[in-house]
């Protein structure tokens, strides 16, 4: 019966958005209608239970979840990265406002004129540039339609070719970085992400019988500042691809695409001009994509960056003469220069400010940030001034942010609904029955969203549909994709929605402003190209997926706060790097392990001697035991040729009786509820059974050698993780004896340093000193932070406990101090000692094996192992047999 | 853009039957609406049970002043249509007009309690609220509970004064000021290393207020994206059919679904966090997540008098009655 209601939403649904009532509103409302309805016909048809048909829960539990959905969307922290939006939209609209497109299009005009089809690459060019700052669709479709498109025709340009490349550059906006639609994308896939990550978990378990599944098989989340980074590359591919049909277009007819010639001529005065247009975006373009990119803000303080950017070159822009025009910006300029130096110089934290120097770095900080503000504060003023820009922004933004937003509400709502008729079941079940794995799967969902984008806007795709299909995505083990790469393809299959009739909004802007001897059907001819370089686009992405993962991967390795080394998600590629190390290196590797193992340790105390010889065979041992493991995974690739066919027959085998068996479940829930219905309980009952019987039979389809290959299979498995644990074993005990040596050695002055505190002891304890059991506390300490000196720290501190005993006894105090100095003795003795005979070769030998054998016990991987590791894991990996 | 006024110019209009029901629709739901909204603070403040006592206590004196607030809300609206002859585009002028209003004080509102609550916490955290005021206060301070009354009431009520005498929209200054509030972020953490839970907390005030507050306006101004495959070859009366259906059966329905599920129950999604002065987790941010709560009822209230608005005003296209606004399509997408 929800199905019926399902069916029925869907109807509602499409004739709310058909009838062109604001979608906004139409979601919701289609959604709300349909529980009433639901609720409705449980009253009257099904004995008064308002709940009868709804796949669980009632209508007000699902209005309820609809609401606090809605609410979410601003209350609930996570949701953060949403405030970027009206960052961004307030920063595009004034740099609309501001005409800089219209400068950029001129002179690039001029510059790329005389390339054949110049024009055409100069409005990619520029609306690349354009997308990298205001990422306006409208607006920049428009501004290029107004500006280009005429001296585009007027040079004899096929009005196909025109439109088209106008309206598909003005696109680039939603997939070239800071992006509204990425940012969305972000949000939503941050919860799609934790729904897909408890659904492999259940998965995990289902099929492997164990309890937690490691974190290596866990589903990588992702952040809108993540998806700037992944979409970064495909943006230049996508420009690339524009820029070269346009350039083979002109090549092959030249008459649809001509060069023009300057006629100007390119002099100093046309190369300032080229200049003073490109630097000023060019720099809100580094400073707010760098500033995300390299890590150092989150997107919204990049958010906030861009629109004050965009404040100070409206300021000089819209003031088109004057000797005061370009003051502002040049105070700002200064003032940002001031303050770059005045970080490198001073180490500004206004809350610990301990010496002069601390003081001198704020109050110069406090002097630019006035000066900055003062610029801000003045192109603020110049802008409210001229044509009443700052207001018309203003209103804009606030506009434009409620009408993203309010789809968001919306869409909150007609989810909640969704679910309330089983419809994500019903989606999950239909694509997890397709046969063919994931990518059947992944191209069906692609085509969907494709064809949605026909009759629907990016907001509504992002908002309705990610949600529903994402999380199935993700969850798949068998091309354990990232959220990265998912969204970024998602947002490139969106964008072509704005060129595909009907509804496509850059068509419509283009329509709006080209002139009527363009007939619209020239128009859609003009876009299929780029349409198809669009798919072509998401052809090239799908296939090379470390387009996408590779420059967030790298970012997170590198930065600060990066994984170390064994972590579980990283070993699979860091022991990759070392194998290939072993190979380049083993020889000599193996020289330097048999050189240092040759020395003499016997100075050593007897514990640490032990370790460190026995290092040097851990250390040989584990190249041997990595190649081993290598070498049983290519036994285990080599296995799961036949063992695959076999694990996704069954995989299918599971799935349908594993639905079997929630249907089961649910008919004996109802089954409880039924108390004295005997003609319903008998109905249930048989249902029940039948279900049981097909879900027998299912079974009985169980291949026979099932179990055995399996088990065969599970076995390989097993080989090569023992082999690999025993690897990582190997390598520990190979590399840090040496480290405690090491750093134990380092220690030998500061040690030293400490040589007169027993005989300052030894007087406390015999004057009866009072502060001496605070002093013995603060010298156990001292000793306790030099390396290898615990022995001495441990009869420090029982000197202490023999004067705060109940029986406060000075000798034993004094003997336990005695002890301690002895060993104080000794170990000084000998760690002189090695030092002068060994130190240097351990220092050298741990520098050598640190990079390989060590790499597991380092805190982060050095910059040249981090591009590595990014690299490989870039690179989207099969784990679905572990599944 | 301003609202044209349309003056009595169509004083002369005569209202016919199916003119004086929308009327009547109109005005009944603004009524209705704040008796519901009255008698819900009668419920919520002094325990009354509401209507639905009905099959319970009928003898109950306080169930049937419910009824009766209900019941005079109808009637009030129906002298109202009786005794004043309007054009329907008058109505719905005036009643974007009463929107306005609100929608200005609100602003005002968050505005004036966003930068005391921010100078507030500021002061707390940098333990100077016990230098500026006593130290009774300075820990009160500290207690959502006294600075909600206490600091955001009189400040919500100075906005609606505020309200009455500028003639802002308001609204759209909360775009600028999210720029600042997150520049200063920015400042403050780079260039000072200072950054604390109440700015961000600042910037997520004022950014929930900028979308939810503007969104009437932006009804008003045709800015909600439409699926225009249809709607634009539409005649004007068929699209004046359109939106007086969608205002009643998608607007005006969301409206009422949040109100009632906002505001019913003491766990209600918007009565819950401000019965409690809910505060965010950080304890050092500002008090205001409760009116964030608020916030959806304030959407949900301007909401339905615009959807009121445009009802009215699409049944009057429907009926190709003069006049109308035009409005010029914005490429801001």
């Amino acid at each position: 019966m929800e199905l019926l209601f399902l069916a029925l939403l869907l109807i509602i649904l499409a004739f709310a958005l058909g009838s062109g009532y604001p979608v906004a509103f139409a979601l919701p409302g289609a959604a709300i209608i349909t529980i009433a309805l639901a609720a409705i016909s449980g009253y009257l048809f099904a004995g008064g239970n308002v709940d009868a048909y709804f796949a669980q829960d009632g209508p007000n539990q699902w209005l309820s979840a609809g609401v606090t959905n809605l609410r979410g969307i601003y209350w609930e922290v996570e949701r953060d990265t949403l405030i970027a939006i009206p960052l961004f939209i307030f920063m595009g609209i004034m740099l609309q406002r501001s005409k800089i497109a219209e400068d950029l299009l001129m002179t690039m005009a001029q510059l790329f004129g005389p390339v054949p089809g110049g024009l055409g690459i100069s409005v990619v060019f520029v609306g690349a540039l354009l997308a990298a700052t205001t990422g306006i669709v409208g607006a920049t479709v428009v501004a290029m339609g107004l500006i280009s498109l005429p001296v585009m025709l007027r040079n004899n340009y096929s009005p196909s070719l025109a439109t088209g490349t106008i309206a598909a550059s003005g696109t680039l906006g939603q997939i070239i970085p800071p992006s509204i639609v990425l940012i969305i994308l972000a949000d939503q896939l941050a919860s799609a992400t934790d729904q897909a990550s408890t659904a492999r978990k259940v998965l995990y378990k289902a099929s492997t019988g164990e309890i937690s599944m490691p974190s290596e098989f866990d589903v990588s989340s992702t952040s809108a500042g993540e998806m700037f980074l992944g979409a970064f590359v495909p943006g230049l591919v996508l420009v690339a691809l524009y820029m070269a049909y346009i350039l083979i277009f002109a090549l092959i007819r030249p008459k649809a695409a001509p060069a023009i010639k300057n006629e100007a001529g390119f002099d100093g005065a046309f190369i300032g001009q080229v200049l003073g247009t490109l630097v000023p975006p060019l720099t809100l373009i580094f400073l707010v994509l760098g500033s995300i990119i390299s890590g150092i803000a989150t997107v919204n303080q990049a958010g906030a960056i861009g629109a004050s950017g965009a404040l100070l070159m409206a300021g000089y822009r819209l003031k088109e003469s004057g000797s005061t025009r370009y003051i502002p910006a040049f105070l700002a300029v200064v003032a940002l220069i001031a303050i770059g130096l005045i970080l490198a110089f001073f180490d500004n934290n206004i809350k610990s400010i301990n010496t002069e120097h601390d003081q001198l770095g704020i109050n110069l900080a406090i002097i630019a940030v006035a000066v900055l503000l003062l610029a801000l504060l003045w192109s603020g003023i110049r802008v409210a001034r001229i044509q009443n820009t700052l207001y018309e922004v203003m209103i804009e933004t606030a506009k434009t942010t409620s009408l993203v937003f309010i789809i968001l509400l919306g869409a909150a709502i007609l989810t909640a609904a969704f679910r309330a008729f089983g419809g994500e079941e019903l989606v999950r079940d239909y694509l997890n029955a397709l046969p063919g794995g994931f990518w059947t799967k992944f191209i069906i969902v692609m085509a969907v969203i494709f064809i949605l984008g026909f009759f629907l806007d990016f907001i509504e795709i992002a908002v309705v549909v990610v949600p529903i299909v994402a999380p199935i995505l993700l969850a798949d083990p068998s091309a354990n994709i990232t959220a990265v790469w998912l969204g970024v393809m998602i947002g490139l299959n969106i964008q072509t929605s704005f060129l595909t009739p009907p509804f496509g909004f850059a068509l419509f802007y283009m329509r709006g402003v080209a002139p009527a001897a363009v007939k619209t059907v020239q128009m859609y001819k003009g876009v299929i190209a780029f349409i198809m370089l669009q798919i072509t686009a998401l052809g090239i992405v799908g296939y090379y997926p470390q387009l996408v993962n590779y420059l967030p991967k790298r970012l997170q390795l590198t930065a600060e706060t990066a994984p170390p080394p064994r972590n579980p998600k990283l070993s699979h590629c860091v022991e990759q790097y070392v194998t290939e190390q072993f190979a380049v290196n083993g020889a000599s590797l193996q020289t330097s392990i048999a050189d240092t193992s040759a020395l003499d340790f016997s100075m050593l105390p007897g514990k640490l001697a032990k370790s460190v010889e026995e290092s040097f065979e851990h250390a040989s041992n584990s190249i041997q035991l990595l190649a081993d493991a290598n070498q049983s995974a290519d036994v285990v690739t080599e296995g799961s040729i036949d063992f695959r066919s076999l694990h996704e027959q069954m995989r299918d085998i599971r799935i349908n009786t594993h639905n079997i068996d929630i249907e089961i479940e649910e008919e004996q829930s109802k089954l409880d509820l039924l108390d004295d219905d005997a003609a319903g309980r008998d109905g249930l009952q048989q249902h029940i059974e039948a279900l049981n019987a097909e879900r027998q039979a299912i079974e009985a389809t169980t291949p026979e050698n099932w179990e055995q290959a399996r088990a065969d299979f599970t076995e390989l498995q097993l080989a090569e993780r023992k082999q690999r644990i025993e690897y990582r074993k190997a390598a520990d005990k190979g590399y840090q004896p040496i480290v405690e040596l090491q750093s134990t050695l380092a220690a030998t002055e500061s040690l030293k340093a400490l040589g007169g505190e027993f005989q300052m002891l030894r007087d406390m304890i015999e004057n009866s000193d009072e502060s001496v059991i605070d002093e013995l506390a603060a010298s156990s300490k001292r000793f306790g932070d030099v390396e290898g000196a615990s022995a001495i720290k441990s009869d420090i501190s029982k000197a202490r406990k023999a004067l705060r005993a109940k029986k406060p006894s000075k000798e034993k105090a004094l003997d336990a101090l005695a002890s301690a100095e002895e060993e104080y003795q000794s170990e000084v003795q000998w760690r002189e000692q090695a030092q002068a005979s060994v130190g240097t070769q351990i220092a050298a030998y741990e520098q050598t094996i640190r990079p390989t054998i060590g790499v597991r016990q380092q805190s982060k991987l050095t910059r040249e192992q981090a591009l590595y590791v990014a690299a490989c894991d870039a690179d989207h990996r099969d784990i679905s047999l572990n599944f | 853009m301003e609202i044209e006024h349309r003056p009595d110019s169509i004083a002369e209009f005569s209202a016919d039957f199916k003119d004086q029901l929308s009327r009547y629709f109109s005005w009944g739901m603004l009524f209705f609406l704040i008796a519901y909204l009255t008698n819900n603070t009668l419920i919520h403040s002094q325990k009354w049970t509401g209507i639905k006592a009905f099959s319970t206590s009928i003898t109950d004196w306080r169930l049937w002043v419910q009824v009766a607030i209900y019941a005079s809300a109808l009637i009030l609206a129906w002298l109202l249509v009786k005794n004043k002859e309007r054009s329907l585009r008058a109505d719905a002028a005036t009643i974007t007009a009463i929107n306005t209003y609100i929608v200005r004080s609100m602003f005002w509102a968050v505005f004036f309690i966003g930068l005391a609550d921010m100078a507030i916490s500021f002061l707390r955290v940098e333990n100077l609220l016990p230098l500026v005021v006593d130290e009774q206060l300075a820990k009160d301070l500290g207690r959502p509970q006294f600075r909600g009354p206490m600091v955001h009431l009189p400040l919500l009520a100075l906005g609606f004064v505020f309200g009455a005498f500028t003639r802002t929209l308001g609204f759209h200054w909360l775009a600028l000021l999210i720029v600042l509030a997150e520049l200063a972020i920015v400042i403050t953490r780079f260039i000072f290393s200072y950054e604390q839970a109440f700015m961000g907390d600042l910037v997520r005030f004022w950014y929930a207020a900028l979308f939810l507050f503007a969104s009437a306006y932006t009804l008003l101004e045709e800015g909600h994206v439409r699926v225009d495959i249809f709607y634009s070859a539409m005649r004007k009366t068929r699209k004046g059919f359109v939106n007086s259906f969608g205002a009643v059966f998608f607007g005006i329905a969301l409206c009422w679904t949040i109100i009632v599920i906002g505001l019913g129950g003491k766990l209600g999604i918007i009565y819950g966090p401000l019965a409690n002065f809910e505060v965010s987790q950080s304890g050092f941010g500002m008090y205001t997540k409760y009116l964030m709560a608020g916030f959806l009822g304030v959407f949900a209230i301007t909401m339905l008098l615009q959807f009121i608005a445009q009802f009215l005003e699409s049944v009057a296209d429907a009926r190709q009655q003069p006049g109308g606004r035009t409005i010029a399509t914005e490429t801001a997408h």
